[in-house]
């Protein structure tokens, strides 16, 4: 059977700590600006504020990146075929020299914000790069997004942001292969994913 | 630059028109020097990069997207106007056959040049005949528009050797009968590009293809009809008020249609609530109401100024047709903003986090609501396209022998 990986994220763990979007910024170098995976607050009206009514109150964290969905709408739409999905592990991947920037894949992506452009020459906050050498350069007026850590996958290590959570809140692994972390996890815990309406298969789960 | 070229390039003496005033000179003139100013901004923005543009990761299509809709369906006026009455034999519009089309293939340049300032790497687009995603509607659309562009060339030039005999009226008449398709097909497919992405329920509906037709078939006659009506005044054509009123009667008509599908869509999304009674919530009393009643209105008056036969003056038809042309322009806006303005997950960093859309940012504290308005380099690379355009259509009017051959206002010339 292919192999779709993905990943299992528990909510009841996660802390809203950020340390899985700074991993990721840290580990692929991203410009200013670019946050492929964020750590936001789910339904109250601003980052950090609770949702409900005082007393009844609830503050609920979630994380945000790529869904490397099984049936991806950015892949059908790109006219030069610069974002693929790789037979090899599912994993939608973003070849940033291929990319002519017409920005079709942001507007075929149901989900908000997981797909950005470097609207102008990459710009980072450190005067050297940091994260991995593999990792390929980022390019002004291309598209990117998390590649699931790619270039560590290549080496047989795990995405930069599963180790990092402090709350070990992050599980990856082959989501076909029933006998992977993820997979049993999703067989025993409650989940869910994001805009299931849209069809688009996500490979992120969240356990709740 | 330009005059010399204009002037070396007229020399073939059977293709010289009379008409050549000074002041259409010095439009022309004009126009180039402002299509010049339009590539060293657009150079600007690549060299500087688009984050001087208003758009942003949730707004990532913008004001030459916008553009770019207007005009495929400006460009579906002159091809339709000068190909249905060849195609099923009908009486025409009066000899103004050949400056539709001219028109017409002015707007698919145009439409072309809005997709390609809003490319980040226009120097990769070689890469779209190497690589070519077939499905991808954009890639559709590419396609169909460069066939649509094609085919509208080969139509004039055939238009002008029928009349000179040397083509039969016979390949005309198949010409004219692909090149109507070929219309129809390249509007359907510019609203696929929209219409097939789940992504956004502003888009998402089966509607769209049909609706972009009517859209074109108004805003595109409607254009028809102002360059008729300024041509006319110039002395350029002289084309009987009948035809002006036919082609009047016929703008009111397309402008029912296209309202009777906005009604449609609107009830559509409407009716269930959810998301979709959002958007119709967005449009009538949100941030783009503005947008969405001055396209209502414009059609209404457009209406009633083609269906009172008292109202059917020159001028009166002339603001009918502005309007028209404002009404589909203001269309496109709600199509395109209103497809980014409501985000599908509405989590609290995602919309309020830095650089996701900051070009709304800044409008909203200029007290606005939307997700987007175009900056101050988005507009003059805008004006500069359009320079373009008129550069395109006077040159032609120039250098092509586009005027009617019978100066009669009989429809004989246009029968073939
Ligand atoms: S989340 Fe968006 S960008 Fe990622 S694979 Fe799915 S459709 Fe493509
Ligand atoms: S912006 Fe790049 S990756 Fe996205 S659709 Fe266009 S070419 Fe493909
Ligand atoms: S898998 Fe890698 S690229 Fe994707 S969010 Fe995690 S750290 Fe970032």
């Amino acid at each position: 059977m292919s192999v779709q990986l993905g990943m299992a994220i528990d909510l009841k763990r996660c802390v809203g700590c950020h340390t899985c979007a700074v991993a990721c910024k840290i580990e692929n170098n991203l410009p200013d600006g670019n946050w492929w995976n964020r750590t936001t607050t789910e339904g109250g009206d601003a980052q950090d504020t609770p949702s409900g009514v005082y007393p009844n109150l609830k503050r609920e964290y979630i994380t945000l990146a790529c869904q490397h969905c099984a049936n991806p709408a950015c892949v059908r739409a790109c006219p030069v075929g610069a974002t693929y999905k790789r037979e090899e592990d599912g994993v939608v991947f973003q070849d940033y020299e291929k990319c002519i920037g017409c920005r079709m894949c942001i507007a075929a992506c149901p989900y908000t914000g997981v797909r950005q452009y470097n609207w102008e020459e990459p710009k980072h906050a450190m005067d050297y790069a940091v994260g991995d050498a593999d990792v390929p350069a980022h390019q002004k007026h291309t598209v990117e997004k998390c590649t699931l850590c790619a270039h560590r996958l290549a080496r047989g290590e795990e995405p930069a942001c599963i180790n990092a959570c402090p709350a070990d809140a992050r599980h990856f692994g082959d989501l076909h292969d029933l006998t992977s972390e993820v997979a049993q996890l999703i067989v025993q815990r409650e989940y869910r994913q994001l805009l299931t309406d849209k069809g688009t298969e996500p490979s992120i789960y969240y356990l709740v | 630059m330009t005059a010399q070229t204009a002037q070396s390039q007229a020399a073939p003496p059977s293709a010289a028109p009379e008409h050549r005033s000074k002041g259409q000179l010095i439009a022309l003139i004009i126009a180039a020097v402002v299509a010049l100013g339009g590539i060293a901004l657009w150079v600007f923005q690549l060299a500087g990069g688009m984050v001087n543009t208003n758009m942003r990761n949730l707004d990532s299509w913008g004001i030459y997207i916008i553009f770019f809709m207007l005009f495929v369906g400006l460009s579906a006026g002159g091809l339709i106007i000068s190909s249905v009455p060849k195609v099923f034999g009908i009486k025409g519009f009066g000899g103004i056959s050949k400056i539709a089309v001219w028109v017409s293939i002015c707007c698919t340049v145009l439409a072309v040049a809005f997709v390609v300032v809003d490319l980040g790497g226009p120097l990769r687009v070689w890469e779209l005949f190497a690589y070519a995603n077939l499905t991808s509607p954009l890639m559709w659309d590419i396609i169909v528009l460069t066939i649509y562009l094609i085919i509208s060339i080969i139509y004039l030039w055939a238009t002008l050797r029928a009349e000179s005999g040397r083509s039969t009226a016979a390949a005309l008449r198949v010409l004219s009968a692909i090149a109507l398709l070929c219309a129809v097909l390249v509007h359907t497919v510019t609203a696929w590009i929209f219409g097939l992405q789940i992504s956004h329920e502003f888009w998402y509906t089966a509607l769209l293809g049909p609706w972009f037709v009517s859209s074109a078939l108004l805003s595109g006659l409607a254009l028809v009809l102002i360059v008729v009506v300024v041509l006319n005044r110039t002395g350029y054509l002289s084309l009987g008020q009948e035809n002006l009123i036919k082609m009047a009667r016929l703008l009111g008509v397309f402008t029912a249609v296209d309202l009777y599908f906005f009604g449609c869509d609107l009830l559509t999304s409407g009716f269930p609530g959810g998301q979709g009674g959002e958007t119709v919530t967005l449009l009538t009393t949100g941030p783009l109401a503005g947008y969405f009643w001055a396209e209502v209105i414009f059609g209404i008056i457009t209406m009633i100024i083609a269906f009172v036969p008292s109202l059917r003056k020159t001028s009166l038809i002339l603001v009918a047709s502005v309007l028209s042309v404002l009404a589909i322009l203001c269309k496109r806006i709600q199509l395109l903003i209103g497809g980014f303005q409501i985000p599908n997950l509405d989590f609290a960093s995602l919309s309020t986090g830095p650089d996701l859309s900051s070009g709304g940012q800044a409008f909203s504290s200029l007290g606005g609501s939307l997700i987007y308005f175009p900056s101050p380099l988005e507009l003059g690379v805008v004006i500069g396209v359009l320079g373009l355009g008129v550069f395109l259509l006077l040159l032609g009017l120039r250098l092509l022998p586009l005027k009617p051959i019978t100066r009669t206002t009989s429809d004989t010339a246009d029968r073939d």
